[in-house]
């Protein structure tokens, strides 16, 4: 294998873990509060969507962006209504809120740019090339020449370390996700909690769906989304609800898709899906807890307060 | 004149239709340890989530330092000086103890570390003050209940109300413990605070208040000053109708216990059992046998360790222990439930289970009388057709066991949820009894039963035993005075040892001892 492979390989590693490191570090929050949110891939086809939009609108990426995230906040506030407002069940709210995301977006698009088949083309979100980190040699140009979302993805990780464990309000966020009794008996508003995180996961999803659209692909597709939202969900798992494993939980998911572009230019004649298998395998192996001590928030996917 | 420090006064609160609170008051003074009594389901929860702010009511009015209040949120309870150590723990136990002390404060809310220092050092020098021993940088999942406990009142403190609320503080606590706690109350009072404590042992009330409320069925009954009342009088206001003609109507069981809870005077529901301690039954042939159990735990230490024991037909062997010393899982591998890590457990046919936690693992809620009946039925060929369960021969058993344990639901079609915390026992007791022919392992199982309601387990635990054909039964649990009034052997169980009870150690001081034993020495 070659330095220039290797570099495509990293490149394209950084280039698909971008958007799920951005959906997960939202959803590490949400579960944090003890909120799981299955309806992530109804919030990222909603950003992407948004994304496009936004972007055609505007004629800017950066609006897109921002379209993006409103449209990923809005999907999570329906999600939020029933899950945290009005105590449904998690599983089954988030599943409808994805299948409604999906079918809402492919309606909209179809009522928007009719099903002509031909592909949109957007304003595109243009890599910016950070210097001197740029200029590593290997890494550098994976890293640092990549679309500003990817930038907001690396410094969440830390700042939200940073909230999480060195901040009232981070142990106010765990407190609801692990004992919402006590919390709530201590004087922390566990629904409020709850909603916030919620949103912000929500947001943070759009973002990575407007991410897709208009830095990856540069245009939108029904489904585009492809599962991610699932995905994220299990690099949150990996990456033990703690932010900065979490980005190189995505960083590595998104290392085994890019495995295929590195097959094919190998000339390998090797399923790429196996591969593809690897980081589940992990994630598998993370909740069974042979990675370490790993636990979920107590009260993930639990009503507060308590039905009856 | 003493400053009232809180006054509830005609406080509704209703649950759908049911009436919890039905015109309840309570009025609190500076420097006073007040005690609320009351049966279960008397309203005295309710009382207190109201006064937490956790709750509002439907009626009624609070005045909180002369002016009046609503209190309409748990924050707002804060603020007035209302501080609440709830019966359930309200710690997060993956935080450390400094955590869960700060958790809701917003000292500083961006900077979690300057909240941790102002809060250490202000919790060391309240440590100094009342001698509330804690670990502040121990997580809270690795503390016995006992420090947990302290932990929830230094937590409520640290706020320092001027109203401090306990729910049945010394339900989990051995009794060295109980008593230091009670020191603590009245030195917290003699600082001009006021103290209310919710309490359901009459001589623990009748050592500590200054001053006794009684709610029954939603209405304060009763309130009075410590030397005006008797533990008589109190068992009568709780109760209601004169004791002594209950029980002339249905015979009377007195826990000959010679200590002042003997004044807890039960009923019992039919024919009189006079409890002699000197008629000790002749116990039957070996039903269960454990020999060198080895059992671990989630964390730490293991949770058993070199248990060897023989129980007999027609004897109870009571095993008394501070809770979180390995009874719970004594209780699983006994019952059949665990398999232990090593040692060899023989187990007869026929054995019942009474859990500690009817609630959660006794009962299913939304199944009926029949339903939850049919749990432990579901193997028995009597009731299984070819295919599926025979409902009819099912649903007649439960009826059998509603009449005969006397559980007052509409029928067994009633959900299990419906049912008071007593009859929920007695169902479960009901139930067990129907497959224990060879062995009944119950857990507590008086925890959280008004008198009447402990007096009925009582004795159906001892009928169970008359005779050598009956099956053995043990009996866990952290109330002294029920092992020693029931048991026929006696041990205690510390941090995973069993160790037996000299004959000349059967008191109260002498098991409370052996049950503190090294767990005290390891703090």
């Amino acid at each position: 294998m070659s330095e220039a492979e290797l570099e495509l390989f990293l490149q394209a590693s950084v280039r698909l873990g971008a958007p799920l490191a951005l959906a997960a570090l939202g959803e590490a929050v949400t579960e944090r509060a003890g909120v799981i949110n299955i309806g992530l891939e109804g919030a990222i086809i909603a950003g992407a969507l948004g994304g496009a939009l936004g972007a055609l609108a505007f004629e800017s990426g950066g609006a897109g962006v921002l379209a993006g995230a409103l449209a990923g906040g809005i999907v999570a506030l329906v999600f939020a209504a029933f899950a945290v407002g009005l105590g449904t069940d998690q599983i089954i709210t988030g599943t409808a809120v994805t299948l409604g995301g999906l079918g809402l977006t492919g309606a909209v698009y179809q009522a928007r740019f009719g099903a002509t088949g031909t592909a949109l083309t957007l304003p595109t979100l243009a890599p910016v090339r950070l210097p001197l980190l740029a200029d590593i040699p290997l890494i550098g140009d994976a890293l640092f020449a990549q679309a500003p979302t990817t930038y907001l993805a690396y410094a969440l990780a830390p700042a939200l370390w940073y909230f999480f464990f060195r901040t009232e309000w981070g142990l106010e966020l765990r407190a609801v996700g692990e004992q919402p009794d006590a919390a709530a008996a201590a004087g922390v508003r566990v629904r409020r909690v709850r909603l916030l995180a919620t949103l912000l996961g929500g947001t943070l999803a759009g973002v990575a769906g407007a991410h897709l659209a208009l830095a990856h692909a540069g245009t939108f597709a029904e489904n585009m989304s492809a599962g991610r939202g699932f995905i994220a969900i299990a690099v949150v798992a990996l990456g033990r609800w703690n932010p900065p494993w979490v980005l190189l939980a995505a960083l590595f998911f998104g290392a085994a898709s890019a495995l295929q572009y590195l097959l094919q230019a190998l000339g390998l004649d090797l399923p790429y899906q196996l591969f593809l298998a690897i980081p589940y395998l992990l994630t598998l192996a993370a909740l069974a807890g042979w990675l370490g001590r790993a636990r979920a928030p107590a009260a993930l996917a639990t009503p507060w307060p308590p039905p009856r | 004149m003493i400053a009232v420090r809180a006054r509830l006064d005609g406080v509704v609160r209703r649950f759908g239709s049911v009436e919890a609170l039905a015109g309840a008051s309570l009025e609190v003074r500076a420097g006073e340890v007040h005690a609320l009594l009351g049966e279960n389901g008397a309203g005295k929860s309710t009382l207190l989530s109201i006064l937490g702010g956790m709750l509002r009511p439907d009626a009624g009015t609070i005045e909180v330092g002369g002016r009046q209040v609503a209190l309409a949120s748990p924050r707002v309870a804060w603020a007035l000086g209302i501080g609440l150590v709830h019966q359930h723990f309200t710690l997060v136990p993956p935080l450390t103890v400094l955590e869960n002390l700060a958790l809701g404060r917003r000292l500083q809310p961006a900077r979690l570390g300057r909240t941790l220092t102002r809060l250490r050092a202000e919790a060391e020098r309240l440590v100094q003050r009342t001698g509330l021993d804690v670990r502040l940088d121990a997580r809270v999942e690795q503390l016995a209940v006992g420090e947990r406990q302290r932990v929830e009142i230094l937590k409520v403190l640290l706020r320092d109300p001027s109203v401090l609320v306990l729910d049945e503080p010394t339900a989990s606590l051995a009794p060295a413990e109980v008593a230091s706690l009670f020191e603590l109350l009245r030195g917290l009072a003699a600082e001009g605070r006021a103290i209310v404590l919710v309490a359901h042992k009459i001589d623990e009330v009748l050592a500590v208040a200054d001053r006794v409320t009684i709610l029954r069925a939603g209405r304060t009954t009763f309130s009075d000053v410590r030397s005006k009342v008797d533990a008589a009088s109190l068992v009568r206001a709780m109760v209601g109708e004169s004791v002594t003609d209950v029980a002339a109507a249905v015979g009377v069981v007195v826990v000959a216990s010679g200590s002042a809870r003997a004044a807890a005077v039960g009923v019992g529901v039919g024919a009189s059992v006079t409890v002699d301690d000197a008629a000790r039954r002749r116990p039957g042939g070996l039903v269960a046998t454990l020999a060198d159990v080895r059992m671990h735990a989630s964390v730490g230490r293991p949770a058993l360790e070199g248990v060897t024991l023989e129980v007999r037909r027609g004897e109870i062997v009571g095993i008394a222990g501070v809770q979180g010393n390995g009874q719970r899982e004594l209780a699983r591998v006994l019952s059949g439930r665990s398999l232990p890590d090593s040692g060899s457990v023989q187990l007869p046919a026929g054995v019942g289970f009474i859990p500690q936690d009817r609630t959660l693992e006794g009962l299913i809620g939304d199944f009926d009388l029949a339903e939850n009946v049919a749990l432990a039925l579901h193997a028995d060929p009597r009731f299984t057709g070819p295919a599926a369960l025979r409902w009819d021969a099912v649903r007649a058993e439960a009826e059998r066991v509603r009449t005969r344990f006397s559980i007052v639901a509409s029928g067994t079609k009633a959900p299990a949820y419906a049912l008071s915390g007593g009859n929920r026992q007695r169902l479960v007791i009901g139930r067990e009894l129907l497959v224990a022919s060879d062995l009944l392992v119950a857990e507590d199982p008086t925890r959280g039963l008004d008198v009447a309601a402990t007096a009925f387990v009582h004795d159906q635990l001892r009928r169970a035993t008359e005779t050598s054909e009956g099956p053995g039964v043990v009996l866990i649990s952290g109330d002294l005075d029920e092992v020693l009034a029931l048991s026929d052997r006696l041990l205690v169980v510390s941090r995973g040892r069993l160790t037996p009870v000299p004959e000349n150690a059967r008191t109260r001081e002498g098991v409370g001892a052996l049950m503190l034993g090294d767990s005290s020495a390891a703090a």
